[in-house]
Order: structure tokens, then C-alpha cells, then sequence
């Protein structure tokens, strides 16, 4: 596709047939733009140079067919002048006008890329500085939609719309002054062309919308239709579905097909109409022209004249027009990115916490929801005495990761305090408190790079030694050595290359060498078969000596050397203590367990 | 491609008959206005003295012909697009129907993104080619040839002088697009890598904050942003600089067409009417050529596109049908005859020598750490796959020798990752068996202890599944295909750790409801816990794709030590 549209960009009016694709409309236009300005603004040397270079361009281009028409007239014999003198000068003036238009495409992608840089890196910067709230609300694939189509969409549109606006609009300046200084009556019947133009515009392009709406919505049917039977084909195949399923396909395809004739002869209509209504405008040209020429009133020269500038009023006109869909999209696309852009950051201020050797954690009453009106925790205290281990234990949803997501700082308390060794830690900066803690989750998340700097992501400055170890007590040496280039292999795709519980002994790793005081993991081993979650538990047992530790399961299997037990019913601790005395009390964590360990409780 | 060409051949004929009529008329429309000039305005053959009828009339012909043409160029532009869409329609129709008859090992083998783009993308590639081929190929070879034919006919040495410039317009092109090629996948990686980038920075993020990595992540961004940029000014300088050399190639025309043109005016060779139409034809050429740079592009696409769809095409059902439509055992029979098994023809064996008989009504479990091989066991049953080695039997027949559609009628699979359809609850519930009644899928989804959450939604079984039930959690969506299974009432259920996300209350619930309801039904449970299997008539201990042991709990437990390891990992030491 890219290559296409980078082919498209450099071509004036090749890409007919795209014209009136699907657009977008901007909620504020007018504020968008006006960001978009500034955008520009902060590289005026190549806008200042580029409008001179496309006032240069201009004048030699509404010039050189002058000079064109003068020398026909010469060789007419109906006028006087110097042939071989306005040859050249004809010739210099449109050579000029061909580096002009050089330099310019030159500068307008200089200039479209330094901006579309900008913008791409704003946005990325401003996406890690969101609070998590932000990506935790979103759709990952809203957000890459803004930093993929949007930012392109913009890029295409400053790259091609923005020269052919400002030297169309210059060249419509121009031609219409000297078109209108040669003979006012041609030029007013050859713009009444234009008028043509622009309602045969209007009227299509709303047809096409029409269409294209449609269209898009059986593409959107036939791709989810295609796309569920193939990840579903097991179960296709297994009921004997296939005849029922192509018979679908086949009657969705039809109707986009039918759809899909009725967009396309609209929008390709456009072509030929346009392509018409110009040779109109040549005829009126060659008619009128010809006749005001037997009158006397011009010379067959400005015939000539006209031809090219008729050409050269018409195609901006065209291209204006045809971009102006175009235009409306991307600047919908822009709105969109500002829209994130416009987000608040995460707070970064306050204090560090103070150098110490043990981390005691403390929850009270804290209340918490992520919806007003409805909590998820109500009144929350427990306290996490220095280097011991707590595990939290639940249903789903009864609140166990929501712990991790405040004492993390992902997530505001709305009342209640939260204190590491008596601080309360609102007041410590988000940065000094999250070096102190490291988490290993459920969904393991590796980063496409060497093992060893996935190792190191949490403490760059580890030495070789201290790597060593964290690999060797976390159970990794043996997996690090099967690997084809051991520490320096490289990890496709976020570690798509080894299985889940290979991971997720490698994320345990990369929280040992981080070497924090308080260590959480949430649902760690959830995702792996009981065997390798031996492994693993083996692995977070050493990562735990000497830290404080919390553990979030929803296995019971992972918990039981915990030194207290809490459980969680409706953001609510519901039983604390360890694991034999709560199931003595044969309460809540007993039925957990009942569940869990009974078998077939019937 | 011409199997589907033939079809649509009428309509791309007579696009391609009205094709030729507009380039008609726009290659003898300038000759057309230099008569208008020369005879009309100046007056030559009439010994100078204007004749306006002559421009009059001249006039309106153009007007006609003009019209004429429009009108041959809209409705060229109608059949183009009723072949190409006709014709992609074709394709995709076919593929589909090529894809129904896939085995698994050919799914895997392409996998569902790959299929869903040569599907999508792919067609509308061939569509486009098809369409451009029609309307594209005719309109520029005939703007490019008829101009520079005409302009020979106006004047032998404007005809030699344009296609002396041809060359360079030809060369220039070629020269821009051969720099740009190499750069072109360039720069799609570079937008691939920097979209991955985001992508794993967003899924990660709590990871990222976690460690305060945000400013490592940014300069990583930066630094991939850099060299994006880079290759994309590099591509755009290229191409900036093709229509303006092209164009001062053809303004180079245009002045030695006014200079010989001056002498040859003099000489009463040509005439001025004659030299402005020379200069029309030489833009009109240029216009073609330049258009003939996006036709390659989107030919040599349509070119790629179409050979992976003919792939698609041309690929094999590599599970040929059999014939056979009974068993000869008692229904629900199943036996594994010294089966091996691998993915790959010459891959790692999945299973070796695999020697076991289950009979009609049993329940037999296959227990075994993740790869061991137990999904493959099972997805030999109902022949998702072929074995490599040996012979599968159900009823006492080889499952090769089965009409596929007989063979799979006779099983009911759930599988761990429930696949569910975008329509309501109880069709999904009824997939596979449309004339379920009401009452028959409700049963099925109290056997399934799925009646009670679906009672509680809103609109019950009506309930729409969007996004192959996003809305639902783990456990629900595999109660809705358990449902499906039972709804079934096959001889064989295979349960493929259909019940891993269920809480043991439920499943030993579901569990003995299936046994009360389906007590003749041969059921095989692929699962990894010990609660799941314990009341299984038989469990099979899977290692690295052998059979270790086969036997009921207690047995297991005295006997096969694998077992007890599994046992223990999962209970704890201290509940012995």
C-alpha cells in the first residue's frame, strides 16, 4: 500500500479513482487547524522559503505560456517580436518554473516529514507519560489507529495537499488576472467550466458517500464473516458447517459486490466527466476564441494562451477539490492525536523515598473505585510486615490486582493512605516508588531485544555478576543456555520464540536484577501447566528471601508458604492468617480450597 | 486467471471498445482546433479571410464529439467495474469455498491473518489490476502512441522530434523508479518495526512504568522515528524531482516545435493551427507516460496478489474423502492401531506408537503435562488430522475410509479456547444442528451449567455475542461450547480441556449431569487436573507423545509413579 500512495503523492492528479474514499469530518475544525499552523510556524525557513520558491514557480508559470502565445502570433505573422528571443525567454521562464517545482516538492517533503516527526514523537512520548487509567480505558488498537492511520493520513495530506494548495492557489491568482487582462468575455466563459466542475462534484460526491457507507459496512461483515470461520474453522469443521458457511460467504460477497459496482462507477464516473467537461471548455476556447479572433478583438496567439491557461486554472481547481476530502480526513486524523496529546500526564513530582534496607507496607482504610459509585475497595487496611510474605486470595473480581494497582501508584486512592516504612506514599514521586517495587505478571511481558537487556530493563547498571545469580537463583541458567546465542539471543516478537513458562522464569529474573525492596507478583503463575508452575514457584521462593513480598493467586497451590494468608470477598479482607490455621477455621478459604482440591465434590 | 476472465469477457470488451472511443476523441480533438484556427480564424485555403460558419459548425462537431466521448468514457468506466468486481467476486468465492476444504495442517500451514488478507487485500489487488488492465493499459498506450501517431500525421518532423524525447521521458521514469524500488520495503520495515514498537510499549506499559523505563522507551521510539523519517525524505527527494525534469524535458519540445515550426511556416509546409496542436499532443503524451507509472505499480501488485491467491487456488485438499458411510462396531468404538503422528511431514514426532482401544460408553481421560501430545490424540479421532503412522478406528473402521461428513456427525468436540459466532446464544448453541427446538438447546445448556448466566443476561438466549463473545468470561464461553457439544448428542464427545476454566464445583457439576443425561456417549477428556480426570473409567498418562500408563486413579496412584508426581504438584504434600 505504501508504495502506491508514495507514487500517488508524486503525481498530480493520478489517483482519480481514490477521490471521494471514505471521509472524515473534525468536530472543531478551526481550533485544529490553528494547532496545525503552529506545527508549521516552528520551521519558518522552510515555509518562508518554500512560498518563495512557489511565488517564483508561479509567475514564470502564468508567464512562459504568454510568451508561448506571442511567439505563435510571430509565427502567424499577425504580431511583431523577436522569435529566437521569445523562444528563449519562453524556454528560461519554464525552466525556471521546473526547478522551482523541483525545489519545492524538495521542500514540502522536508517539510511535511520534520513535522510528521514531531508529531509522531509527541505522541509517543505523551503515551508513556499517560497515567495507565488512559491505556487501561482505551483499546490498544484506537491508540495505534491515531499513531499508524492518523499520523499517515496527515503525513500523505501536508506531503502532496500542501504544495498543490498554495501554488494552486497562486496559479489560480495568476492565471485568472492575465486571463482576464488578455480578454475579459474568453475568460469569463471559459471559468464557466469550473461551475460545471464543482456541481458535478457536489451531486456525485454525495451518491458516492451514499454507496461507500454501505460498502464499508458489508467489507466490515465479509472480513469479521471470513475472519471467525478461519479462527473457528475446528469447530466448522467439526459440526459440518462448511456448506453453511460458504453459502453465507457467497450471498455476503454478492451483495458487496453489487454494493461495490454502484461506489466505483459513481466515483470512477468523475474521471471522464471532468475529462469532458475540460475538452467543453477547449471547445468554448477554440469557438469564441476564434470567433473574437475574426473580429479582430484578440490573436490566434491568445487562442493558444488559453488552451494552457485553461489547463492551468482547471487542474488546481480539480486537485483542490479532490483533496478536499482528503483534507477533511486527515484534519479529523489531527484532532484525534491532539485529543491524546491534550491528556493530563501522570504527576511526577514529589519526594524520594528515603535510602533504607527493608520496605513495611501498610494499607488503611483505603477506598477505591474505578468508577464512581461503584467501589472496589471499601475500607481496605492490612499491613505487610518487612520481608515477610502476604498472599491475596480471591474470586475474580473480588479486588486482588486493584491492591497492586495503588500501592504500583498506577492508580489513585480516593480516601485512605498508603504508607511505605510510615510515608504516606501520595507524597513520594511516582518514579522514586516504583524503583523500590518490582511486579512479575500474568501476561508476561518481554520486549523485543537481546535476553540480556531484557534482564537488565529494571537496573541497567547491574554488573555481570549480579546477573549471573538473579539467572541462576530464578532458574534460567539452563534456558539461557539452550538458547542459540545464550544471553545475546534476540527475542522475536516479545518472546514469541519461547513458550509461556520460559517467559515467565524470565520476567522473574529481570525483577531479581532489579533488586527491589518490595516484590509483587500478580497471577504469576497462572498461565502454565502444574509442572513448570513448580518451576516457577521454586524460582519466586528465592527472589523472595529478604524482600517483602506480595503474592496475588488464584490457585491456591502458588500461596501456601505465605507467612500470612488474606482473603478478599467484595474489596473486602474477609479472613487473614496462614494457610493451616485458616483452613481450621473453615471459612472462606476453606470453600476456596473445597473448590480447588476437592475433585468431584458431589 | 482467464477461467474467470471468459466469464466477464463481454463487459471487458465493450469497456474496452468505449475505451477506445474516448482516447478517440480526445487525440482528434486538437486537429479539430487547428482547423478551427487555420481554416476558420486564419483564413488559409481561403486565401486569408476568415469564415466563421466554417467555426460555427466546426464547433458544434466538437461539441458532439466531445460529448460523444464523455459519454463513451462513463460508460466504459460502468463495464470496467462490473468486470473487475464480477471477476474479484468470482475469485473470492472460489477461495472460500478452497479454504472450507482445508485440513488443519493447511490452516496452520497459512494461518487465519494470512488467509483473511489474501481474502481482503489480495483480491482487491487483482480487482484493481483487472480494472486497470481495462481501462489504464488501453487509455495511456493509446494517449501516448495515437499522440505521438497524430502528431506524424500533422508533420513528419514534430512526430520525430517527440519521439526522439521519448528516450529521455522513458529513461527519466526508469531511472526514478529504479533508485525508489530498493528503497520502498525499506521503508515498509521501518514502519512495521516502529509499529511494533508501540504496540509492545502499550501492552507492556505497566511493566515499562513499573520499572520507570519511560525514557529508555522514548529515545528507542526516537531512534526508530529517525531513521523512518530518514527513508521516507529519501523516497519523496526521488520522486520530487521525476515530474519536474520530465516536464522541463517536454517544455524543451515545445520550443523546438515553434522553432522548426517558424522555418516550416515560412517554407508553407505547416501552419499555426498545426504547431498549437503539436503542442497539445505533447503534453497529452506526457500525461499518458506519466500514468503509465501507476499502472506498473499496480500491475506488478496484482501480479504478486494473484499468486498467492492462485496458491490458494491451486491447493489440494490433502485429506481426500472416503466412501465409507457405517461402522461395523458398535457406535462410539474408538481404537488406536500403533498411531505416530507428527505436524510436520518430517517434524518432530507428536506421538509415537500409540496402542489404545476405548469402547462405546466409556469415559477415558488423557493426562499429560503441555506438548505431551494429548490435543493431537484426541484432534485424530474426528481426522483433523491424518496420522503419520498406523490407523485410527472409529466403529471399527479406519477414519480415513469414512465420508468426512458421515465420520464427523458421529462426534461432538469442545475445545479449550471455545470458538463462538457473532449471532445469538442459542444459534450458537444450535450451530451445526439448526433444528434444534428451544427446549432441546436449554436442556443442553442446563447440562452444561450454562442455563443459570444465560437466564441472568438481559436478553437470555437471544442474547447477541459480539466479537466472539468478548463479553463473556473464560468459563462462560466454554459452558456455551460444552452446550454445543452436548446439544450434539454424538456418539463421541471429545472434550479437549474443554473445562479448564471452569471452578471444580461447576465442572464436577457438569460432569455428572453428562453422565446422567448421555450415559451411552463415549466421552474423552483432555485435561491437565488431577480433579478434572479422578472419575474417569480410565485415565491415559501421556509423556513426550507415549503412552506411560493407562488405568483408573486408584490404580495410578499405587503404580505409576508420573502420576503420583502430578498428583502431589497439584494437591499439596500434606492432603495425603
Amino acid at each position: 500500500m505504501a508504495n502506491l500512495k508514495m507514487i500517488e503523492r508524486s503525481i498530480p492528479g493520478a489517483n482519480r479513482g481514490a477521490r471521494f474514499a471514505t471521509v472524515q469530518y473534525a468536530e472543531d475544525i478551526k481550533g485544529t487547524l490553528y494547532r496545525i499552523i503552529v506545527y508549521f510556524m516552528k520551521e519558518k525557513g522552510l515555509v518562508i522559503s518554500m512560498l518563495g520558491v512557489v511565488m517564483v514557480g508561479t509567475l514564470c508559470g502564468v508567464w512562459a505560456p504568454s510568451l508561448q502565445s506571442h511567439a505563435i502570433d510571430v509565427i502567424a505573422g499577425s504580431r511583431n517580436g523577436h522569435l529566437m528571443k521569445l523562444i528563449s525567454l519562453m524556454l528560461a521562464a519554464y525552466l525556471i518554473y521546473s526547478v522551482s517545482q523541483l525545489l519545492q516538492g524538495m521542500i514540502s517533503a522536508r517539510l511535511s516529514q520534520r513535522i510528521v516527526k514531531r508529531l509522531r514523537k509527541e505522541l509517543f512520548d505523551k503515551i508513556m507519560d499517560l497515567p495507565i487509567q488512559y491505556l487501561d480505558v482505551h483499546s490498544s488498537g484506537d491508540i495505534m489507529s491515531r499513531m499508524t492511520n492518523d499520523i499517515e493520513n496527515i503525513s500523505t495530506t501536508v506531503s502532496t495537499s500542501l504544495p498543490s494548495m498554495v501554488s494552486g492557489i497562486m496559479t489560480i491568482i495568476g492565471t485568472v488576472v492575465i486571463m482576464f487582462w488578455y480578454c475579459p468575455k474568453l475568460a469569463f466563459l471559459s471559468w464557466a467550466t469550473v461551475i460545471l466542475t464543482i456541481l458535478a462534484m457536489k451531486i456525485l460526491s454525495k451518491q458516492v458517500r451514499k454507496y461507500s457507507r454501505k460498502r464499508q459496512q458489508i467489507l466490515g461483515e465479509l472480513n469479521g464473516t471470513v475472519e471467525e470461520i478461519i479462527t473457528g474453522y475446528r469447530t466448522v469443521v467439526a459440526y459440518n458447517h462448511q456448506g453453511i458457511s460458504i453459502k453465507e460467504f457467497c450471498d455476503t460477497a454478492d451483495s458487496l459486490t453489487k454494493a461495490g459496482i454502484r461506489t466505483d462507477i459513481f466515483s470512477g464516473i468523475m474521471g471522464p466527466i471532468m475529462n469532458c467537461i475540460s475538452n467543453i471548455g477547449f471547445v468554448i476556447i477554440a469557438v469564441f476564441g476564434g470567433y473574437f479572433a475574426t473580429k479582430g478583438i484578440i490573436s490566434v496567439g491568445v487562442i493558444s494562451a488559453f488552451i494552457v491557461y485553461a489547463k492551468q486554472f482547471s487542474r488546481p481547481v480539480n486537485e483542490i477539490a479532490q483533496i478536499y476530502g482528503q483534507l477533511q480526513t486527515a484534519i479529523a486524523g489531527a484532532e484525534r492525536v491532539f485529543a491524546v496529546m491534550d491528556e493530563e500526564k501522570e504527576d511526577q513530582s514529589g519526594d524520594t523515598l528515603p535510602e533504607v534496607q527493608t520496605a513495611q507496607v501498610e494499607f488503611q482504610h483505603v477506598k477505591f473505585s474505578y468508577q464512581a459509585g461503584n467501589p472496589v475497595l471499601q475500607d481496605f487496611s492490612m499491613t505487610i510486615p518487612a520481608e515477610k510474605k502476604i498472599a491475596v486470595v480471591g474470586l475474580t473480581g473480588s479486588g486482588k490486582t486493584t491492591v497492586v494497582n495503588l500501592l504500583m501508584r498506577f492508580y489513585d486512592i480516593d480516601s485512605g493512605t498508603i504508607r511505605i516504612n510510615g510515608k504516606d506514599i501520595a507524597k513520594i514521586s511516582r518514579e522514586s516508588l516504583r524503583k523500590e517495587i518490582a511486579i512479575v505478571l500474568q501476561d508476561t511481558v518481554l520486549f523485543s531485544d537481546t535476553i540480556r537487556n531484557n534482564l537488565l530493563y529494571g537496573n541497567a547498571q547491574a554488573t555481570e555478576e549480579q546477573l549471573k545469580h538473579a539467572v541462576a537463583m530464578s532458574r534460567c541458567e539452563e534456558l539461557i543456555r539452550m538458547m542459540p546465542d545464550g544471553y545475546d539471543t534476540f527475542l522475536t516478537n516479545g518472546g514469541a520464540n519461547i513458550s509461556q513458562g520460559q517467559r515467565q522464569l524470565l520476567t522473574i529474573a529481570r525483577a531479581f536484577v532489579a533488586d527491589p525492596k518490595i516484590l509483587i507478583f500478580d497471577e504469576a503463575t497462572s498461565n502454565v501447566d502444574t509442572r513448570t508452575e513448580k518451576a516457577i514457584q521454586d524460582a519466586m521462593h528465592q527472589v523472595m528471601k529478604n524482600r517483602t513480598g506480595i503474592i496475588i493467586a488464584h490457585r491456591l497451590s502458588t500461596i501456601r508458604d505465605a507467612d500470612m494468608i488474606v482473603v478478599m470477598d467484595h474489596g473486602n479482607i474477609v479472613e487473614n492468617g496462614t494457610h493451616q490455621e485458616l483452613i481450621q477455621r473453615r471459612g472462606k478459604y476453606y470453600e476456596l480450597y473445597q473448590t480447588q482440591y476437592a475433585g468431584f465434590a458431589t | 486467471m482467464w477461467k474467470y476472465v471468459k466469464g466477464y469477457l463481454h463487459f471487458a470488451v465493450l469497456a474496452a471498445l468505449f475505451m477506445v472511443g474516448e482516447v478517440t476523441v480526445d487525440l482528434i480533438q486538437p486537429k479539430l482546433m487547428s482547423r478551427i484556427v487555420d481554416e476558420g480564424v486564419l483564413g488559409i485555403g481561403n486565401h486569408g479571410s476568415s469564415d466563421l460558419n466554417l467555426i460555427l459548425s466546426l464547433g458544434l462537431f466538437m461539441i458532439i464529439v466531445v460529448i460523444l466521448g464523455g459519454c463513451s468514457g462513463s460508460l466504459n468506466n460502468v463495464f470496467v467495474h462490473m468486470t473487475g468486481q464480477n471477476i474479484g467476486n468470482e475469485i473470492r468465492k472460489d477461495c472460500f469455498g478452497k479454504i472450507m476444504m482445508f485440513s488443519f495442517s493447511q490452516m496452520d500451514q497459512y494461518g487465519a491473518g494470512a488467509l483473511v488478507t489474501r481474502m481482503t487485500n489480495d483480491i482487491t489487488q487483482v480487482q484493481n489490476m483487472v480494472s486497470q488492465f481495462v481501462r489504464g493499459l488501453i487509455r495511456t498506450t493509446m494517449l501516448t502512441l495515437g499522440s505521438i501517431y497524430f502528431m506524424y500525421r500533422l508533420n513528419h518532423s514534430f512526430g520525430y522530434m517527440v519521439l526522439a524525447a521519448l528516450p529521455f521521458f522513458v529513461g527519466c521514469m526508469a531511472f526514478c523508479l529504479h533508485r525508489a524500488e530498493p528503497l520502498l520495503p525499506k521503508l515498509q520495515q521501518e514502519l512495521d518495526d516502529i509499529n511494533a514498537i508501540l504496540q509492545e510499549d502499550i501492552s507492556g506499559i505497566r511493566v515499562i512504568k513499573a520499572y520507570v523505563r519511560e525514557w529508555y522507551e522514548k529515545v528507542r521510539f526516537g531512534r526508530k522515528n529517525d531513521t523512518l523519517v530518514k527513508t521516507q525524505l529519501h523516497i519523496l527527494t526521488i520522486f520530487a524531482f521525476m515530474n519536474p525534469v520530465m516536464n522541463a524535458i517536454m517544455y524543451l519540445v515545445v520550443a523546438l516545435i515553434l522553432m522548426v515550426g517558424k522555418v516550416q511556416v515560412d517554407q508553407g509546409i505547416t501552419t499555426p493551427g498545426n504547431i498549437m496542436a503539436a503542442i497539445t499532443y505533447t503534453t497529452q503524451m506526457l500525461n499518458g507516460i506519466l500514468m503509465l507509472v501507476m499502472l506498473f505499480q499496480t500491475i506488478s501488485k496484482g501480479i504478486t496478489s494473484w499468486g498467492r491467491i492462485k496458491e490458494i487456488l491451486h491447493c489440494d485438499p490433502d485429506l481426500p474423502d472416503g466412501e465409507c458411510t457405517t461402522g461395523v462396531e458398535q457406535g462410539g468404538t474408538i481404537e488406536f492401531r500403533d498411531v505416530s503422528f507428527s505436524f510436520q511431514s518430517k517434524g518432530k514426532p507428536v506421538l509415537e506408537h500409540v496402542n489404545l482401544k476405548i469402547h462405546a460408553g466409556e469415559t477415558v481421560a488423557i493426562l499429560g503435562a503441555t506438548g505431551c501430545g494429548k490435543s493431537a490424540l484426541a484432534g485424530l479421532i474426528p481426522r483433523f488430522y491424518d496420522v503419520t503412522d498406523g490407523t485410527v478406528l472409529v466403529d471399527g473402521v479406519d477414519v480415513r475410509e469414512y465420508r468426512q461428513t458421515t465420520l464427523r456427525a458421529k462426534i461432538a468436540v469442545a475445545l479449550q479456547k471455545s470458538e463462538l459466532f457473532g449471532t445469538s446464544v442459542g444459534e450458537n448453541i444450535a450451530w451445526g444442528n439448526p433444528e434444534a427446538s428451544p427446549a432441546e438447546i436449554t436442556e443442553a445448556a442446563q447440562i452444561a451449567q450454562a442455563d443459570a448466566f444465560i437466564q441472568e443476561k438481559q436478553e437470555g438466549y437471544d442474547m447477541i455475542l459480539a466479537e466472539r463473545g468478548a463479553s463473556l468470561s473464560g468459563g462462560q464461553k466454554q459452558r456455551l461450547s460444552l452446550a454445543r457439544a452436548v446439544l450434539k448428542d454424538a456418539e463421541i464427545l471429545i472434550m479437549d480441556d474443554a473445562t479448564s476454566a471452569l471452578d471444580l464445583k461447576t465442572e464436577s457439576h457438569f460432569y455428572h449431569a453428562l453422565k446422567q443425561t448421555r450415559p451411552h456417549c463415549t466421552k474423552v477428556i483432555v485435561a491437565q487436573r488431577i480433579a478434572s480426570v479422578r472419575q474417569a473409567d480410565r485415565i491415559v498418562i501421556l509423556e513426550q507423545g507415549r503412552v506411560v500408563a493407562c488405568d483408573t486413579h486408584e490404580e495410578l496412584m499405587k503404580t505409576c509413579g508420573l502420576y503420583r508426581d502430578i498428583y502431589h504438584s497439584q494437591m499439596g504434600e500434606e492432603e495425603e
